[in-house]
C-alpha cells in the first residue's frame, strides 16, 4: 500500500432493518479479507478521492456474467479488475470423464455463439491422436459451415457494440442476420446453437436441399445486406467519436498480451491461423487477411471495422466452397467407439474471436486423459485492464465489447 | 513435421532438453526442467532464427505421478507447432517460474492453471484463484478430485452409469493412415 | 511418464458444494426393479433443499402472505395500505372483475429482467427482437434492474459462484414476482449435472413457476413458456401458497 493511502471502511450497518443478512460482504466491491497477492493489495488500496464501483455479474451489457471492479476518480477510470468465474461449469473436468464423441456436445456451450469452432479443434486433435484422414468433402462443409458461423458471430458483434454504447435498434438488424442464418444451419445440423455438428472424421449430415435453397436466399442478398448493415452505423457520428482513439493497443503489446484474432489483427500484426499454420482445405481457397491500425495501434473503431472486413472475406470463403465442392462421403470409416493410441495433439483453429486450440492427451482409453481448452475470449479480456487506464467510465463498455467477449469461453 | 527444427533445437538447448525431441503430426516437442522455463523460452523467444513470438497455450498436467506445465509457442519460421513440456514437478509442492516477465499475458493462464491443479508460478503478481470463489480449498483438474458420481476411477464405485458402453479389448487400429511428409 | 491415473488411493474430502448433488447411489440401484414394478407413481413430497446460500432471517421468508417485519408494519397494521395478496379483506371472496382486470395487466405487460447467464440468453433474445417478437405481448423492456421487473426468466447455467448474486436479484425484486427456468441447466442441471461447480436447477434456490426444457429451448418454446405464465397468472389471481422451493420429482427417477 502507498503511503498516504486511505483504507477503504466497511460501512457501518446501524439499522439492522435495512441488511436482511450478514453475508454481505460476499457482496461488497472490496473483498473481506486481506490482500493475497501484490496485485490485489495494489488495486484494492484507495488513494485520495477514488472510490470502487462494481459493475456486478448482472448487468445490462449482454456478454455474459462478467463482474468488473472499476476504481474511479471522479469521472475516470484509475484501474479495473475483472472478477471471472461466475459462469465456470467444469468443462475440462467433464470432458476427462467422456467419451470421445461426447466431448464434441460438451464443448459446444463454451463460445455459444461460434460453437462449430469449439468443436473444430477438438475433433481436429482427436484425428490426430486416431491418425485419420477427413475426406475432402467433408473438410468443405466444415469450412462452409464455419464461415457462415463467422459471419454471423460478427454481424453479431456488430448489434451488440451497438447495443453497449447506447443504440436499440441495430441489435435487432444483427439478429435477422443471425435468425437467418442459424435456420440454414439447423437445416444440416437440427439445432439452431450449439450444434454437435463435427464428428471425428468429418460431419454428421450431408448438405440437402433445404439448406442450399436457403443458403442461395441468403446469398444471393448477402453482399448488399452487409453494406447496410454496414451504412447504418460507420456514418454515425456518435458513434464513430465515441471509438476512435478509444483503447489504442499497439501489435508489440497485443502479441505480449497473447492476444489473437481481430484484436491483434487491428493492431496491425497480420497473424491468422487459416495462414498462418493452415490447416482443413483453406490453402486451396483464396482469401486476404485484413489488418487495420498497422503502425500506429488499433483503437475500437478499428476493431469495429476490421470485423466489418472479415466478413466481406468469409463471404468470398463460402463462395468458392460452393462452387468447388467435391463429391465422395462426408465421414472417415471409423469404428463406434474411439480408442486412440496414448499421445498428445494440439490443434488449433481460427475462430471469430481468436486463436482457439485445444490439447488433448490420450491414454489409451475411451477417455481423454487430459483435454486442455485454450479459449480466445480468455485471453483477450486482460486487454481490458490494459486499455482502459485513463479512460471515461462511458469507455469502460466501448472497449470490452470491442474486444468482443463470450464468457461461456472465459469461464469454460 | 520440420526435421530442420528438430536439428536447430537439439543443437541449441542440447544442455537443456532431459528427453529427445519428439515429432508428430505437426507438433514438435521438448522437455525442459521447470527452473529452465523462462530461459528456455526467451531464447526461443529473441533468437532470430527460431522467433517463437506467438505464446498460443499454457496449461498444466497432472499426470497421476507428477505435474507438468505444457506452453504452444508459434513461430513464421517453421511450419510446426512448439510445445515445450516442463515436467518432473511433485504433486504436493509444484513450482514453477512465471512466464509473465516475457509474456504478460500468461498472467491470466498461470492463474487458471494455479486453479485448477495448485501450481504455484513464482513471480506471478496475481495468482490469485480465477474461476472458483476465492475461499474454495480444493484444486479441481487434479486426478484425487473426483467429481460425485466418478464410477470408473473413484474409490466409491458403484453408480450406475446412464449408459453402459460395449469396451472393445484392443486399441482401435489405425485404419487411415495420414502421409505426412517431412 | 506413467500417463495412468491414481489408482484407488484416499480421495480428497469432496467439497460442500459438490455434495449439492443427491447421493443416488442407494436410490438407483434398486430403482432398476421399483421401475417395473412401480404401477402406482404417488408423487413424493417436494425435497425442500435447504437455501444454504443465502437464508433470511424471516421464518416465513417464501410465504407471500407473511405479514413481514418491515419498515411498513405500521402502515400495513392499519387499513390504508392494500397488500398485493389480500382481496379486500380477509375473506375469500368470490374474485370481482377488479381482479380480473388487475390479472389481465399483469398478464399482458410482463416485464423479465435482463438475467441472461449464457447460451440460453441468446435464444432469449431472439424471442425479442424481430422475428419472434416478445413485444407483441408486452415483454418488451428488459429491465437492467430488478426493481422494476416482475418475471426473473433465468437462461443459462447458474453456477455455484453466480448463486448468491442471482438469489440476491431474486430478493431484491419485489412483489408480485415470477421466474421462469429457461433451458436444461436451471430446470435441472442438463448437461452439468456432474459437475463440481453448477446447481443443479435454480429451484434448488428459488421458487420455479415455468419450466421451459431445451438446450437451448426454441424462441418459440420460451414464448410458449411466457403465454402459460400468463395463464398461471390469470388463474392464480394472485394467491401462491403454495410456492415451495426444490424440485418435486417422483422418487424413483
Amino acid at each position: 500500500m502507498t503511503p498516504n493511502a486511505q483504507t477503504h471502511q466497511h460501512p457501518s450497518l446501524d439499522d439492522p432493518r435495512i441488511m436482511l443478512d450478514d453475508q454481505i460482504g460476499q457482496f461488497e466491491a472490496v473483498p473481506p479479507y486481506p490482500p493475497r497477492t501484490e496485485r490485489e493489495a495494489e488495486f484494492y488500496s484507495l488513494r485520495d478521492g477514488e472510490m470502487f464501483v462494481n459493475m456486478g455479474p448482472q448487468h445490462p451489457s449482454t456478454h455474459g456474467v462478467l463482474r468488473v471492479v472499476l476504481k474511479i476518480n471522479g469521472e475516470q477510470v484509475v484501474d479495473l479488475d475483472p472478477v471471472l468465474g461466475y459462469l465456470h461449469r467444469g468443462v475440462e473436468k467433464l470432458c476427462e470423464n467422456s467419451d470421445y464423441h461426447h466431448i464434441i456436445s460438451q464443448v459446444d456451450p463454451l463460445e455459444y455463439v461460434s460453437s462449430l469452432f469449439m468443436e473444430w479443434a477438438p475433433v481436429m486433435a482427436f484425428e490426430k491422436l486416431l491418425d485419420v484422414e477427413v475426406p475432402r468433402r467433408a473438410e468443405y462443409i466444415r469450412v462452409l459451415t464455419g464461415e457462415l458461423l463467422r459471419v454471423s458471430s460478427h454481424v453479431l458483434f456488430q448489434g451488440f457494440m451497438a447495443l453497449d454504447l447506447g443504440g436499440l435498434t441495430p441489435i435487432l438488424y444483427s439478429f435477422i442476420e443471425r435468425d437467418e442464418i442459424v435456420e440454414t444451419l439447423a437445416a444440416i445440423t437440427g439445432q439452431r446453437m450449439l450444434f454437435n455438428y463435427f464428428r471425428v472424421g468429418g460431419v454428421n449430415g450431408d448438405l440437402n436441399h433445404e439448406f442450399m435453397s436457403r443458403l442461395g436466399d441468403w446469398m444471393s442478398r448477402a453482399t448488399k445486406q452487409v453494406e447496410a448493415n454496414v451504412g447504418l452505423l460507420n456514418e454515425n457520428e456518435i458513434f464513430v467519436r465515441r471509438m476512435r482513439g478509444v483503447g489504442v493497443l499497439d501489435g508489440d503489446t497485443a502479441l505480449r498480451m497473447g492476444a489473437s484474432g481481430p484484436n491483434l489483427r487491428a493492431s496491425g500484426v497480420p497473424f491468422d491461423v487459416r495462414r498462418a499454420h493452415p490447416y482443413s482445405v483453406y490453402p486451396e481457397l483464396e482469401f486476404d487477411i485484413p489488418t487495420r491500425g498497422a503502425g500506429r495501434g488499433g483503437d475500437s473503431l478499428d476493431r469495429y471495422l476490421l470485423r466489418q472486413d472479415e466478413v466481406r472475406e468469409s463471404l468470398r470463403i463460402i463462395d468458392q466452397c460452393l462452387h468447388n465442392m467435391p463429391d465422395g462421403p462426408i465421414t472417415a470409416r471409423l469404428p463406434r467407439l474411439l480408442r486412440p493410441r496414448p499421445g498428445r495433439a494440439w490443434a488449433a483453429v481460427e475462430a471469430p474471436r481468436g486463436l482457439y486450440g485445444i490439447y488433448a492427451i490420450s491414454d489409451g482409453t475411451d477417455q481423454p486423459f487430459r483435454m486442455k481448452i485454450h479459449d480466445p475470449s480468455f485471453v483477450n479480456l486482460q486487454l481490458v485492464g490494459l486499455l482502459m487506464k485513463n479512460n471515461l467510465i462511458a469507455d469502460t463498455m466501448a472497449v470490452m465489447s470491442s474486444l468482443d467477449p463470450i464468457m461461456g469461453g472465459i469461464d469454460k | 513435421m520440420d526435421r530442420s527444427l528438430r536439428t536447430r533445437l537439439e543443437a541449441r538447448f542440447a544442455d537443456r532438453l532431459t528427453g529427445p525431441v519428439r515429432q508428430r503430426h505437426d507438433a514438435t516437442e521438448i522437455r525442459v526442467r521447470p527452473a529452465d522455463v523462462v530461459e528456455v523460452l526467451r531464447a526461443l523467444h529473441d533468437d532470430a532464427e527460431l522467433e517463437f513470438v506467438v505464446l498460443a497455450d499454457l496449461c498444466g498436467v497432472d499426470t497421476g505421478t507428477h505435474m507438468q506445465v505444457v506452453y504452444h509457442l508459434w513461430s513464421a519460421k517453421t511450419p510446426d507447432w512448439l510445445r515445450i513440456i516442463a515436467d518432473g514437478m511433485p504433486r504436493e509442492d509444484p513450482r514453477c517460474p512465471s512466464l509473465t516477465g516475457l509474456w504478460p499475458g500468461a498472467e491470466w493462464m498461470e492463474r487458471e492453471t494455479y486453479d485448477m491443479f495448485g501450481i504455484i508460478f513464482e513471480g506471478n503478481r496475481d495468482l490469485r484463484r480465477i474461476y472458483m470463489p476465492p475461499d474454495y480449498t480444493s484444486f479441481p483438474l487434479r486426478k484425487d478430485f473426483y467429481l460425485a458420481d466418478d464410477a470408473a476411477r473413484s474409490p466409491g464405485g458403484g453408480v450406475r452409469h446412464m449408459e453402459q458402453t460395449h469396451v472393445p479389448a484392443q486399441a482401435t487400429p489405425r485404419v487411415v493412415r495420414r502421409t505426412v511428409k517431412a | 511418464m506413467a500417463l495412468t491415473p491414481d489408482g484407488p488411493g484416499e480421495a480428497v474430502a469432496p467439497d460442500p458444494v459438490a455434495a449439492d448433488a443427491p447421493p443416488a447411489a442407494d436410490a438407483a440401484s434398486d430403482a432398476g426393479s421399483a421401475l417395473v414394478a412401480a404401477s402406482t407413481r404417488d408423487v413424493a413430497q417436494p425435497i425442500v433443499v435447504p437455501n444454504t446460500l443465502w437464508t433470511s432471517v424471516r421464518a416465513d421468508a417464501y410465504r407471500s402472505e407473511a405479514q413481514a417485519d418491515t419498515h411498513l408494519r405500521e402502515l400495513e397494521g392499519s387499513h390504508l395500505a392494500l397488500s398485493d395478496t389480500r382481496r379486500w379483506g380477509q375473506l375469500e371472496v368470490i374474485p370481482t372483475k377488479a381482479d380480473l382486470l388487475v390479472d389481465l395487466i399483469r398478464m399482458n405487460s410482463l416485464w423479465p429482467l435482463l438475467s441472461g447467464l449464457a447460451c440460453c440468453a441468446f435464444e432469449m433474445m431472439s424471442a425479442a427482437t424481430s422475428k419472434n417478437d416478445m413485444d407483441r405481448w408486452g415483454m418488451f423492456p428488459f429491465r437492467a434492474s430488478p426493481r422494476q421487473a416482475d418475471v426473473l426468466i433465468v437462461a443459462g447455467t447458474l453456477t455455484t459462484k453466480m448463486a448468491g448474486p442471482l438469489v440476491r436479484l431474486w430478493e431484491q425484486m419485489p412483489e408480485p414476482k415470477w421466474c421462469i427456468a429457461m433451458g436444461d441447466c436451471t430446470c435441472s442441471g442438463g448437461r452439468y449435472k456432474r459437475s463440481y461447480a453448477t446447481i443443479e436447477g435454480i429451484d434448488r434456490l428459488m421458487p420455479v413457476d415455468v419450466y421451459v426444457p431445451g438446450c437451448p429451448p426454441r424462441p418459440e418454446g420460451l414464448i410458449y413458456g411466457m403465454m402459460k405464465l400468463g395463464q398461471l397468472v390469470k388463474e392464480q389471481r394472485g394467491h401462491w401458497p403454495e410456492r415451495r422451493v426444490g424440485p418435486t420429482v417422483p422418487a424413483d427417477i
